[in-house]
């Protein structure tokens, strides 16, 4: 639907406008690896002009067959022919292998030109609804017809080859109107007339623009179909694809998927199938449009023949000339219609080119101060919360409300609440990956916006719930880096608890992670995973170290083995510990405790479990009954009626 | 590497005439008959088309140079300019129609297998012979360009090839069948040498592969929103950008030894063009000299020269590309009759009867997984009874998850048998015997569709009401109405833009609420609080009761302590049921159950402050 929005509104893109927006595109490229455009262009370009050289020699060696027949001046010709023949294609094979060399890498160029922007924007950006929608309409540009960025490539291609296509055909074609037939030719002198010939070329103009116009009608039911295109695909990709995970194998057999997926694939309506939506356009119009432009390049080829023929009846030129104009009037023809009809997509495109432009376009807007976060050797930082509410970007709701607290170094601080009580949000905040909605937050008594943000971001080291390793090498994944201090990573392992593991590795630090793209990889449990994540933040030795559900994939012997490392691990550090867990809290000198994005507890465990009326108690106890001898007594007789 | 080898020993099952029979019949079945017909005539079509463009110009030169009557000039003109319009029209519609219906059977062999991967035995989901064929045979139908449709174009132009072949070798003869010889002499022996030439991609396609798939995975690092995080924090940008770059140079390096080949294949092709053209430009010009032949005639026999050469190249590289595409259809055809080792339709009729009590059994059960050393459980017996619930601890890769499957069929014991009412489940028609299990299991996969489809696992057929009932037994009800399109609300964002995005414990109830949908008289649940909070987690154990009334049940954890609402606990540990019965029971026996709980609530134990001070 919004596709079908914009690209309607879009419709009023000036010439000018969507010239621009091309421009601006062939730019972008030209900045990735300027060799893309070039190579590709020079290669067709190339193949466009030679065949001129063949029809030129060729028709002479016609004329000469027709004429004269002297045998030296055939060899002459022949040779000529032949010769050049071997010069063009041998030239031809070069700027091939050129142009493939440097387009293996062309989709990924042009990508890149996205992914750069993903790396710097605002993180608060990334993750706004506008962003994603445009993300995904993007993508569906991209995968349905290779609208954007991605086409403009192939359509400068097109552009040089057609030009001068047409430009060399019509070279070749000149004489045809300057050759007059003979006045002895009687009636047919008329050909001579500039009338006739305005009125030739006239018809010639009509034709040319009517076949791009219909192909243009015609692809136009593409680009209007392109939302049914990708919700097609996406359907296919589902239910041919995705349902056969193996993950899913068990679920797929106990609630019989077969069923509703053989609905699905077999469902004759669907987008592309021969009762579908395009199936319908091309038995109708879209189809129609398509063969009505290629009837009418016919004609334009008919009239040719009736022309040249005529003259050259009428005695005007020989037969060599003849196949010389028939067939690169042929080419002016293609060549001329190519020549539109690429414009007109270009002028389409600039309508996808304006909605990836506004992707790249989305502002860094989160402020950033130049104050430099001094490197204390005492590492003396206090941070402060005040009065921080915070929405999400387009939520209706609050995630944080008026949040206030503070923290030193040292400390160790829990944050537990329910699943969505706020917890996570805390800390993409105190980290600055969004900026509080209303209040503000202090490091050392200073607004944290009013620091530059790569330097604030180096105090803070976090396990988030949801962290990445990367399919490469064990020692590049702690470090970040490929080339790395190894004793410092193999330190920050064993602090871990991954040293026992690492000396199983073969390879070391070089081992690589997953299988992607080593056969000798190691596939990580989720314990093992969590281990090297925390072993990536010990090795940024940041004051501030902040782990979110750390526990969460581990099983309780392995949880109990991380707690009591825990203290090792921080040292000096400030550390910050998200759980729903409670029994990780009693490690912690101080508990917040959050509620629908209020703090509404603070306190050690000690003091919280006092206040019976309190969401700690009420948490505590909702895990706690469990293990408590008393509580096992009263689930029983619960059970037991 | 070395499934490549393989692919090269096995001998594929079908041939190339098999399989193209194979895709006709197909396409007759599936009521697609159109899409023979219209191939046919676009090869036909496209055979006329070439015919009447080497023909057009020599005869209208012919009547130029010999001065015909200006109307048959003219006739001949309109006759051609007609022809070729109607060939080119109904080309270009019937190429434009008949693309659907070739999506239609490409989808049709992908339903064919998805049925067969969906409903295989599911010890052949863990089968490494059967996935590499099935995977193969999927992604053999993953796009337009794959053989599963593009074998139809294949077949058609190999008809118009042949065809064109046919008519031009006539035309040869007629003149001089040593011409004909020559041109077939030199195309074939340059085919094979560009062959060679190309063959680079080929002989290195797992480099490729490997090269192409390592840029794309920085790229889909590089964009993912969840490594956006890290990438802020540990300022890994530097690094991705410069494995970024790497990835790229390797792969247009590759590319540049390849292309290289391909350029020795194209001068090698340029000689053989070279010595053809001049071979027929000699002796059609000297037949022109000697008066056997007139301008025009040699225009139609040249061109028909290098014409002939295009039909023989063509006819040559399109059958070596169908010989591969029959390989993919092999494998299709190979995965869809894969070796079954449960019993199916063949089996015995099972109907599932929620009156009835049922009681299973496994006996001695021993269960190894294919390829691991030592079997994962040994010699397992116990009887769940009618409306036990039973609970399953133990640690993480204990057996828990392996011991369900062998109850619920999905695995066949290695030894030992599972019996239903005393009878061995291997009897059965395995599909009726599924029917009798409720499962979440830990994997979620959302259907693009609505809540209330989800639950009912079908788009057409949904009581809803008994969708409400289940939704509120789950503790999902307050979420589905603050919907504002409450049970029609779609999920799974993949596919519709408008679908929402449940939370890991949402989804978690939702799959509760599809297994209570369900109504089979077991009920299986595999760590289903894993993704809720404490207070969530609390309500749900005392909900339990109630979902599972009247119904056996097995409730899988590794919390310890969260089952004792279960009638009997067996803890697996070591391959065995090392401990059983009632929670106090395996407490106050104080073996390795008690022990392991003891570390569990060490943590929750009342006045924790004793551990702070033996930290400090």
């Amino acid at each position: 639907m919004m596709t079908n929005k914009t690209t309607k509104k879009k419709k009023s893109l000036s010439i000018r406008e969507a010239f621009k927006l091309n421009f601006r595109a062939i730019r972008l490229i030209c900045r990735a690896d300027p060799r893309l455009i070039l190579s590709q262009t020079l290669a067709s370009t190339w193949k466009s002009i030679t065949p001129y050289v063949g029809i030129y020699l060729s028709a002479l060696i016609i004329g000469e067959l027709a004429g004269a027949r002297d045998p030296r001046r055939l060899q002459y010709l022949v040779l000529l022919t032949l010769g050049s023949t071997v010069i063009i294609a041998l030239i031809s094979a070069l700027l091939a292998r050129w142009q493939y060399t440097v387009q293996s890498n062309r989709l990924y160029k042009t990508l890149m030109i996205f992914s750069e922007k993903y790396l710097s924007m605002d993180y608060a950006d990334l993750q706004a609804p506008r962003t994603l929608e445009i993300r995904s309409q993007i993508e569906q540009m991209r995968t349905g017809g290779g609208w954007g960025i991605t086409k403009i490539t192939f359509q400068l291609e097109q552009l040089a080859t057609h030009f001068f296509s047409l430009l060399a055909g019509l070279s070749l074609t000149i004489t045809l109107f300057t050759h007059s037939v003979p006045a002895s030719a009687g009636v047919y002198t008329l050909l001579n007339h500039p009338l006739a010939i305005l009125l030739i070329v006239a018809v010639m103009l009509l034709v040319t623009i009517l076949t791009p116009a219909f192909s243009v009608k015609a692809s136009k039911y593409m680009a209007q179909g392109n939302n049914t295109h990708n919700f097609g695909n996406r359907l296919f990709g589902f239910y041919g694809y995705a349902i056969t995970d193996k993950r899913h194998a068990p679920d797929a057999r106990i609630y019989r998927y077969d069923r509703i997926a053989s609905i699905h694939n077999n469902n004759k309506h669907a987008v592309f199938h021969s009762r579908g939506y395009f199936a319908k356009l091309a038995r109708g119009p879209m189809g129609l449009y398509k063969t009505a432009a290629s009837a009418v390049s016919v004609v334009f080829t008919a009239i040719t023949y009736l022309f040249v023929c005529l003259k050259a009846w009428a005695g005007a030129f020989g037969v060599g000339e003849v196949t010389q104009y028939v067939a690169s009037i042929t080419k002016v023809f293609s060549g001329f219609s190519g020549l539109l009809s690429i414009l007109g997509e270009m002028r389409t495109n600039a309508e996808f080119l304006a909605i990836e432009f506004e992707f790249l376009d989305i502002p860094n807007s989160m402020y950033q101060g130049s104050l430099t976060v001094e490197k204390r050797l005492d590492r003396d930082y206090e941070i402060e919360f005040r009065n921080v509410s915070f929405k999400y970007p387009g939520a209706e709701n609050y995630s944080l409300r008026n949040v206030s607290m503070k923290f030193n170094i040292g400390q160790r601080l829990a944050v537990v609440g329910q699943n969505g009580s706020g917890k996570t949000t805390f800390i993409k905040l105190l980290c600055r990956l969004y900026d509080p909605t209303e209040g503000e937050i202090l490091l050392n008594n200073i607004d944290i916006r009013k620091y530059n943000y790569p330097d604030y971001l180096s105090i803070f080291s976090i396990v988030f719930q949801d962290f990445r390793l990367f399919a490469f090498t064990l020692g590049e994944n702690i470090a970040g880096t490929l080339r790395y201090d190894e004793a410092k990573v193999t330190d920050a392992l064993i602090k871990a608890g991954f040293g026992d593991r690492l000396k199983e590795m073969p390879k070391g630090l070089g081992t690589y992670l997953y299988k992607n793209f080593d056969q000798e990889g190691v596939d990580l449990s989720g314990g093992e995973a969590q281990k090297i994540a925390l072993a990536r933040t010990i090795y940024k030795d940041a004051p501030f170290i902040i782990l979110d559900e750390p526990t969460a994939a581990l099983d309780p012997i392995a949880e109990a083995e991380v707690y009591s490392k825990f203290n090792d691990i921080i040292e000096d550090k400030t550390a910050i510990y998200i759980s729903h867990r409670l029994s990780s809290c009693k490690f912690c000198d101080e508990i917040a405790v959050f509620d629908n994005g209020q703090i509404v507890q603070q306190g050690t465990h000690a003091e919280l479990l006092k206040e019976e009326t309190g969401k700690y108690h009420e948490l505590w106890y909702a895990q706690a009954q469990y293990y408590t001898t008393t509580q096992t007594e009263n689930a029983s007789a619960e059970v037991t009626p | 590497m070395s499934s490549q080898k393989n692919e090269k020993k096995s001998k594929p099952q079908y041939n190339v005439l098999q399989n193209t029979a194979w895709m006709i019949r197909l396409a007759w079945e599936e009521k697609e008959k159109k899409v023979l017909v219209l191939s046919l005539f676009i090869a036909l079509f496209s055979v006329a088309i070439n015919l009447l463009n080497l023909y057009v110009v020599p005869t209208i030169l012919a009547a130029v140079e010999t001065q015909a009557p200006v109307g048959e000039l003219l006739g001949t003109i309109l006759f051609f300019a007609a022809a070729l319009m109607f060939c080119n029209a109904a080309t270009t519609y019937l190429s434009e129609n008949v693309f659907f219906g070739r999506v239609t059977l490409r989808g049709a062999i992908l339903s064919r297998l998805v049925t067969k991967h969906l409903t295989t035995s599911y010890s052949n989901t863990n089968d490494e012979k059967y996935l590499n064929s099935f995977n193969k045979a999927a992604s053999s139908c993953g796009n337009n360009y794959e053989a599963t449709e593009i074998i139809w174009t294949r077949l058609t132009t190999l008809l118009k090839n042949i065809l064109g072949f046919l008519l031009y070798l006539l035309l040869l003869t007629a003149v001089n069948p040593l011409l004909f010889g020559l041109i077939l002499v030199t195309s074939v022996i340059s085919y094979f040498l560009s062959k060679y030439t190309d063959s680079y991609y080929r002989t290195h396609s797992e480099e490729h592969r490997k090269l192409h798939s390592r840029r794309f995975y920085v790229e889909s690092r590089r964009t993912d929103t969840v490594s956006a995080k890290d990438i802020r924090i540990f300022g890994l940008r530097p690094w991705l950008e410069e494995l970024y770059r790497k990835s790229m140079t390797a792969y247009e390096a590759f590319y540049r030894r390849a292309e290289t080949r391909v350029f020795w294949g194209a001068v090698v092709d340029l000689f053989f063009t070279f010595l053809r053209n001049a071979v027929a430009y000699a002796y059609l010009i000297g037949l022109v000299l000697s008066g056997g032949l007139n301008t025009a005639e040699f225009l139609l026999y040249f061109s028909a020269v290098s014409g002939f050469a295009d039909w023989i190249t063509g006819f040559i590289s399109e059958f070596s590309l169908l010989r591969r595409e029959s390989l993919d259809l092999s494998v299709v055809r190979e995965t869809l009759e894969y070796p079954e080792c449960f019993t199916f339709e063949e089996g015995e009729e099972l109907i599932p009867d929620n009156t009835k009590k049922y009681e299973l059994r496994l006996e001695n059960v021993t269960f190894q997984y294919p390829g691991t050393d030592s079997p994962i459980l040994k010699n397992i017996s116990f009887t769940l009874r009618p409306g036990e619930k039973i609970a399953v601890v133990g640690l993480n890769g204990a057996g828990k998850t392996t011991l369900v499957k062998l109850v619920c069929g999905l695995l066949d014991p290695t030894a030992g048998r599972v019996l239903l009412d005393g009878q061995d489940i291997r009897q059965y028609n395995r599909r009726d015997y599924y029917k009798l299990f409720s499962s979440v299991f830990q994997e979620f996969l959302v259907l693009p569709a609505t809540i209330a489809a989800n639950v009912a696992q079908s788009e057409t057929d949904i009581d809803l009401e008994r969708v409400k009932s289940c939704i509120e037994k789950a503790g999902l009800t307050a979420k589905v109405e603050s919907e504002s399109r409450g049970y029609d609300t779609l999920l799974n964002h993949d596919v519709y833009d408008d679908a929402i995005e449940l939370s890991g414990g949402e989804t978690q109830r939702l799959m509760l609420a599809r297994a209570l949908y369900k109504d089979a008289p077991f009920i299986i649940l595999d760590e289903p609080t894993a993704a809720l909070d404490p207070i969530a987690e609390s309500e749900m154990y005392n909900k339990y009761h109630d979902m599972t009334r009247d119904r056996s049940s097995i409730y899988i954890s590794h919390r310890l302590a969260s089952t004792r609402f279960c009638d009997r606990i067996l803890f697996i540990e070591n391959g065995i049921i090392a401990e059983e019965g009632t929670h106090d029971t395996l407490l106050s026996r104080g073996g390795r159950y008690a022990e392991l709980f003891n570390v569990q609530s060490e943590y929750y134990k009342e006045g924790g402050n004793d551990d702070d001070e033996q930290n400090n």
